[in-house]
């Protein structure tokens, strides 16, 4: 009870909004965060690939240490981690008590073992390189790849109306619940209380459609006022945009490193 | 009567409204889904998996290719890019699986004010991307582990686990968070929110077709990447893993690595205990920050 008390203070709303902008800024000063977007995405590209096609099991545990010590690195928050963890034991404890269910045996165990080290390092190397740009730098990055002006865009918007949305939200649950009743008995499993919430949480969408809608109409005519929506794939704005962005020796390095390690793996196992 | 079947046309700057809309809602919402916490009961679990009626009412209101593409961006920048839960390539097969599913369920509703339509495309909706992303989760398995006719059952069992899981989606998700909001949203919208976009209302001889998505481009990249997925899958099958642990591994070696595989779990879960504790301390004299060190 201790426990989901403590949970429940940290899933407040203020705490989200901190928690949030804290994985979005909080950490730029780095060793990753300090790299070219596109460094990120090449080193990303492969060990975000390779695992899937290797079952030496080895080989994953060498690269597992390797992104572990990269995500250390990154100070990524705890709490993603701790997502990340549950979800990984989650996924595996299910299939093997399926597994011994339909005539397996203890055996079941290390091919999802190994599966789950698999998963571990596809999903530390995300986590590593993509906690660690921030938004304007991954749109940067990715505008420079080639994805479309308006996707790049749409990062830089999410991050910037996001605390805006969720407090709107939180208003207009709020004042659902301030003119409704809520059951008076809770039901078995407190199953009245929980419908109870889950159908507001439903309803306070319908007044954000609507608020929403204007919103982003008053949005795109200030995009159309500054001549955005014409310069989000003009190739001189793009090349204006983005001449911040440079290779340096520390990016040659890093992928260099990255590149021997893996190689090394591959050759001692 | 030639006015009548000219197709729904939007300006660019009406699609980049859409998108926005579409994107910031239905993101918002993939927040708060992963904030509702997950009931078990016994193996069945109930969890809000997602506010699929969001980018189904959208889609049904307005241009549902926007509108799902929107959706699907949202999702990627909210839901995971912002939670850091981004997963890279996977969200590949996301985004397409979703903007698909959102796409042909806008495209089968032909009036907004039909609530049996509504009803019928917001459970259509729901199970095409429920079922690709079931295949999807059966083939990441079966391709991940290598020795699955070796482990009895395994096979067997992802099939059925996710078969369940999709059965759950479909009755519990599908009915209780695609189709009882949108059959009502859907029609008390119609009409009323178009004009804050500045566009007229969707009418019934409005129609779309499937030749707007499915370019050759799209066929080329799904062929290529299909093919790429087989040869690598036939790699790892034959040459690129020499060394048969079955064979080599005596019983002993085996429970050994099992023991090491389950003390690294264990070590995560630890230290991020640790860490958690000790970014509480650390936190605790100067009050409410959160920004340690």
């Amino acid at each position: 009870m201790e426990y989901t008390r403590k949970l429940v203070d940290k899933l407040s709303v203020e705490q989200l909004k901190v928690e949030l902008l804290n994985t979005a800024y909080g950490n730029d000063r780095t060793f990753l965060a300090k790299l070219d977007p596109r460094t990120l995405f090449i080193w990303y590209s492969f060990f975000g690939i390779v695992p899937w096609f290797i079952h030496n099991e080895k080989v994953l545990a060498g690269m597992f240490l390797f992104m572990a010590a990269a995500t250390f690195t990154a100070r990524v928050s705890p709490v993603i981690i701790f997502i990340l963890c549950l979800g990984l034991l989650g996924q595996g404890g299910y299939l093997f008590i399926a597994a011994l269910f339909f005539g397996g045996d203890w055996a079941v165990m290390y091919p999802l073992l190994v599966l789950t080290l698999k998963l571990s390092v596809i999903s530390l190397a995300s986590i590593a390189a993509f906690c660690s740009m921030d938004p304007e730098k991954l749109s940067n990055g990715l505008l420079k790849i080639g994805v479309p002006g308006q996707a790049a865009f749409s990062i830089a918007y999410g991050y910037r109306m996001l605390p805006t949305l969720i407090e709107e939200y939180q208003h207009v649950f709020q004042s659902f619940r301030l003119r409704g009743k809520a059951p008076e008995k809770h039901g078995f499993l407190y199953w009245r209380t929980i419908a109870y919430f889950i159908k507001l949480a439903v309803l306070s969408f319908y007044p954000l459609l609507l608020s929403m809608a204007k919103r982003a109409r008053t949005t795109v005519e200030a995009l159309e006022t500054k001549g955005s929506l014409n310069g989000f794939n003009d190739p001189a704005v793009k090349k204006l945009k983005l001449s911040g962005l440079k290779m340096g020796r520390a990016d040659y390095g890093f992928l260099l490193f990255s590149a021997v390690y893996a190689a090394a793996l591959f050759i001692l196992f | 009567m030639a006015k009548l079947s000219e197709r729904y046309k939007l300006t660019q700057s009406q699609k980049m409204m859409v998108f926005i809309l579409s994107m910031s809602l239905y993101g918002l919402s993939n927040m708060i889904t992963e904030l509702i916490p997950e009931v078990y009961i016994g193996p069945i679990e109930f969890s809000v998996e997602y506010f699929a009626f969001i980018p189904l009412t959208l889609c049904i209101l307005f241009h549902p290719l926007y509108a799902a593409i929107g959706a699907s961006v949202g999702e990627i920048i909210f839901g995971e890019l912002m939670l850091g839960q981004f997963g890279g390539f996977g969200e590949l097969e996301k985004f397409i699986a979703f903007s698909l599913a959102m796409y042909v369920a806008g495209t089968f509703v032909r009036d907004p004010k039909n609530k049996i339509q509504v009803g019928i495309a917001a459970m259509l909706g729901v199970i095409i991307h429920q079922f690709i992303s079931m295949t999807v989760d059966v083939l990441k398995v079966w391709v991940g582990v290598e020795e699955l006719e070796v482990v009895p059952g395994l096979a067997e069992s992802v099939v059925i686990i996710e078969g369940f899981y999709f059965l759950n989606d479909i009755f519990f998700s599908g009915i209780l968070f695609a189709l009882l909001p949108t059959v009502y949203l859907v029609p008390r919208l119609y009409g009323k929110i178009e004009p804050l976009l500045g566009m007229k209302p969707r009418e019934r001889t409005d129609r779309y077709s499937l030749k707007e998505v499915i370019g050759p481009r799209l066929v080329a990249g799904g062929l290529v990447l299909a093919s790429l997925a087989f040869m690598f899958e036939f790699l790892s099958e034959t040459d690129f893993n020499p060394v048969d642990w079955e064979a080599d591994l005596g019983g002993g070696l085996e429970t050994t690595l099992i023991w090491v595989s389950i003390g690294m779990a264990f070590l995560i879960a630890v230290s991020v205990i640790a860490v958690m504790v000790k970014r509480r301390r650390d936190n605790m004299p100067p009050g409410p920050g959160g920004v340690a060190s």
